[in-house]
């Protein structure tokens, strides 16, 4: 073990310590405000036993597991396509970017009233909100990656009589790859926190629903496991993908250690 | 065949009235299979007209063509090798050099014997799964000469090829394109500012002074060569001993050298 995550150890250890001195033992803080660690974990077993807000923790998880997944990837597959596009033909960029540039500054959060008037309670305003949201970096960042591209490299593929299709697909989006997934992470933690605030205004299911009703209930227990939840579900999908973009990036990294 | 012509080139940067003329009234023509470089000061334009022959870039007078025909854009007919190697740092060495065969539609057995037989020339065999970043500037610029040469180009262009490397490995690669040329002759567009490189590999060196850049003499070595038997010598630094090498060197320095006191002046 290195000595970093020695540290990083003992720190979170210590905030434990901490918490459980500052509730429980001394009741520095009340209850009726913050958790103990024993509050935080009979909620634990309540809604993993009995269920809480409508469903299970897995249920809860999986609901919103799934809206923020297929809300991500429909922003990636609209957006990264697009910032390529702008990214290559300046007739794209001048066509498109006005109209990004009014959208851009809006709040993802501030779409919120008008997709539920739109589409109602349902998934389809939550999916509409995440897209808004996560769209953005996706392209954005894919823009940037197609500009930043070395243009010797442009030019070589051109010498060599490269088509247009074998261009894009192994010239132009590998190239751009270190910033598309740069966007991509930027894509997914704003698909968390929008899905979240989604799910506070109105849902039957899902993690934002499970600390709406907590709220409501003064249960301050089960808002903690539900903070805690969120934060685990949106850390391990990140992991995912950090894994995913050293697979994909190896000669990347590589590169730039030598560098 | 690969004939390639500058007929009165220029070209202006900026508007027409007050712009930059970067080269005005270049007359070059480097014929079928003879190794030109050129040599200039810094600024006189050599690599600008290189790139009117890749078809990067396009003159803003007159006419650059090869084989009687206008350049239009960029092919693999007229293959570049770059000063900085512009490898894709995500393909392997094999992947690299396969992509031009690949986007010709060649077989796949033909594009795999091809690869093969320019890499055994290259001495790459060994390297041929390696990434770009694990190799030594010296080879990824053998890939990146690998790769024009095995499309089996008419005319190749080299912006500079060695500029980005050591001494010693200079050395190697000079020698090393010294025999692929002689043995494989292409037409060669050579861009170079070392007058050494250009006197030890050309057929015939160009001289450009700048301000506007033009062509201003064009010195024949391949008469002294053939003549003093050069390529019997192995080794560059016997070439560079002999008698016929100074006198060339010194008389190329000569022309630059008076391109620079007229800049002084």
């Amino acid at each position: 073990m290195s000595r970093k995550t020695m540290v990083g150890g003992a720190t979170i250890v210590t905030a434990l310590a901490l918490w459980y001195l500052a509730t429980s033992v001394t009741q520095m803080i009340s209850p009726g405000r913050f958790p103990s660690p024993a509050d935080t974990w009979d909620a634990f077993r309540q809604i993993t036993g009995a269920g809480y807000a409508n469903g299970l923790l897995l249920d809860h998880v999986l609901r919103s597991v799934m809206l923020v997944s297929f809300g991500f990837l429909v922003a990636v597959c609209t957006g990264v396509p697009l910032g390529l596009w702008m990214g290559w033909s300046r007739r794209a960029e001048a066509l498109i970017n006005p109209v990004f540039l009014i959208i851009r500054p809006i709040p993802p959060l501030a779409w919120i009233p008008l997709a539920i008037l739109w589409l109602g309670l349902g998934d389809a305003a939550k999916i509409l909100v995440i897209w808004f949201a996560a769209f953005v970096p996706s392209v954005i960042n894919a823009y940037t990656g197609v500009r930043n591209l070395d243009r010797t490299l442009v030019e070589a593929a051109r010498m060599l009589g490269t088509p247009l299709l074998t261009f894009v697909r192994e010239v132009l989006l590998p190239g751009a790859s270190p910033m598309i997934f740069t966007g991509l992470r930027l894509s997914l933690q704003a698909s968390w926190t929008t899905l979240v605030a989604a799910e506070l205004v109105g849902a039957m299911t899902g993690l934002g629903r499970v600390l709406n009703a907590a709220q409501q209930d003064l249960y301050p227990g089960m808002i903690l496991v539900g903070m805690i939840a969120v934060t685990l579900c949106g850390w391990l999908m990140t992991a995912a993908l950090g894994m995913a973009e050293r697979r994909a990036l190896s000669w990347n990294i590589a590169t730039q250690a030598r560098d | 065949m690969g004939e390639i012509r500058f007929d009165d080139v220029g070209r202006i940067y900026g508007d027409r009235n007050g712009g930059f003329e970067a080269l005005k009234g270049v007359n070059l023509a480097i014929a079928d299979k003879e190794f030109m470089a050129v040599v200039g000061p810094s600024g006189c334009g050599k690599t600008t007209c290189l790139r009117f022959v890749a078809g990067f870039d396009r003159p803003t007078s007159g006419t650059v063509s090869v084989d009687g025909v206008r350049v239009a854009s960029p092919g693999p007919d007229r293959a570049v090798v770059f000063q900085q190697f512009a490898l894709m740092p995500w393909k392997t060495v094999r992947e690299n050099i396969e992509l031009g065969l690949r986007n010709k539609r060649l077989p796949r057995p033909e594009r795999a014997e091809r690869i093969e037989r320019i890499l055994a020339l290259m001495n790459l065999t060994a390297y041929a799964d390696a990434f770009p970043h694990q190799l030594s500037g010296g080879m990824q610029q053998r890939v990146s000469i690998a790769r024009a040469y095995v499309l089996d180009p008419e005319v190749l262009l080299m912006d500079e090829p060695f500029g980005a490397l050591d001494a010693q490995t200079r050395v190697v690669m000079q020698e090393e394109l010294v025999r692929l040329a002689r043995r494989n002759p292409r037409t060669v567009m050579f861009i170079t500012h070392a007058v050494e490189e250009a006197v030890y590999l050309a057929d015939r060196v160009a001289i450009m002074a700048r301000q506007p850049g033009r062509v201003k003499e064009i010195v024949d070595i391949r008469t002294i060569r053939e003549a003093e038997r050069w390529d019997d010598h192995e080794k560059i630094e016997d070439v560079m001993d002999l008698e016929s090498f100074v006198h060339l060197r010194t008389q190329i320095w000569r022309s630059l050298r008076e391109e620079k006191a007229m800049e002084i002046a």
